[in-house]
């Protein structure tokens, strides 16, 4: 890839890494397995925002790792603009790990901010929310603002991915926002553990 | 209109209630409690007797009066009930075990919800598999006859 590609190269490159270069796994077996975590969290913590924070902590060690995977499969060079980054997330890097391409929209004005939709969410299959989780606050899939926020450090861009709604809580949409806060030059980023 | 879905009914595997949905007016839900209950009997009959028996689909338990109750167990040893309401004549099998199918799909799509305790004696309350439920019994008896 030499300069910036476009979303549709992207979209394709996905497809193509998805198809050729991906393992699978069965998909009740991975909403299993995520369910039961969650639901041993909650025991755990017994707290609803406690336990989001230990989603995204988890998510975040997950996507420092992943994002060596991703860069290693795709074979993407440096992305340009933020705009680019975003539509790799989706169409390469999501295709990638979960066949879901969420689209990219609501732009802010100065270009550092953007919602991720998801139409679709492999990790919610069969999942209702008690009440408690309800009131309690809890974000379900907090694990991908985990997985974003370390993918894109380790690509030296520093980011604050949050929840917006959520379709499991009875909104209309699944939305994450992503904002840019800055980009990490050479320096050692600030102890993150 | 030839037969209906009086009522459809679930059972745990420690003979626990797990749901019940009366479709009729013609009787209170007690009843079909009742119902219910005594059907844990004939089946765990019909499971000693016959250790032989592969398949989930139990056929007529017994009939009253003007119902007849049919039965379905898994192997997790969970129960499902339907009684019908006879006017006429045949019911066929193929038509019961679809019905317990789809109740079948049903109830796994809530156990594969993390968050619904398996070991809980308490009943079913998603809204999801309650809707689910309401939709088989509302699609059988809205065809005019027992045909899926």
């Amino acid at each position: 890839m030499t300069s910036a590609p476009s979303a549709k190269q992207f979209k394709a490159l996905g497809e193509e890494v998805w198809k050729s270069k991906v393992e699978k796994i069965n998909a009740e077996l991975f909403t299993l397995t995520y369910g039961s975590l969650v639901v041993q969290l909650v025991k755990d913590y017994e707290d609803y925002s406690e336990v989001n924070k230990q989603l995204e902590q988890m998510g975040y060690n997950i996507g420092q790792r992943l994002i060596e995977d991703f860069l290693a499969r795709s074979g993407i060079g440096r992305c340009v603009e933020f705009r680019d980054t975003a539509e790799a997330v989706s169409k390469l890097g999501f295709k990638m790990f979960l066949n879901i391409t969420p689209n990219v929209a609501n732009w802010s004005s100065d270009m550092k901010e953007f919602s991720l939709i998801f139409d679709e969410n492999p990790l919610t299959e069969f999942v209702e929310l008690p009440e408690d989780a309800l009131e309690g606050g809890l974000w379900y899939s907090n694990i991908y603002c985990g997985v974003l926020r370390g993918a894109l450090e380790m690509v030296q861009m520093q980011v604050e991915t949050t929840f917006v709604s959520d379709v499991l809580r009875g909104d209309d949409a699944t939305e994450i926002r992503v904002k840019l806060i800055r980009y990490l030059e050479e320096e050692v980023p600030a102890g993150e553990d | 209109m030839s037969n209906e879905i009086n009522c459809i009914a679930l059972i745990g595997k420690q003979n626990n209630p797990l749901y019940l949905k009366n479709f009729s007016n013609t009787h209170p839900d007690l009843k079909y409690h009742y119902i219910a209950h005594t059907s844990i009997d004939v089946i765990e009959e019909r499971v000693a007797s016959g250790p032989k028996n592969l398949d989930l689909y139990l056929g007529l338990l017994y009939a009253m009066e003007d119902l007849a109750v049919y039965g379905y167990m898994t192997n997790t040893r969970v129960k499902f009930v339907v009684v019908v309401s006879v006017t006429e004549g045949i019911i066929r099998d193929a038509d019961m075990k679809t019905i317990f199918k789809k109740i079948h799909s049903a109830y796994l799509s809530q156990v594969c919800n993390p968050f619904y305790n398996l070991d809980s004696q308490r009943s079913i309350d998603s809204k999801a598999f309650i809707q689910a439920i309401e939709t088989i019994g509302v699609n059988a008896n809205s065809k005019a006859t027992m045909e899926i």
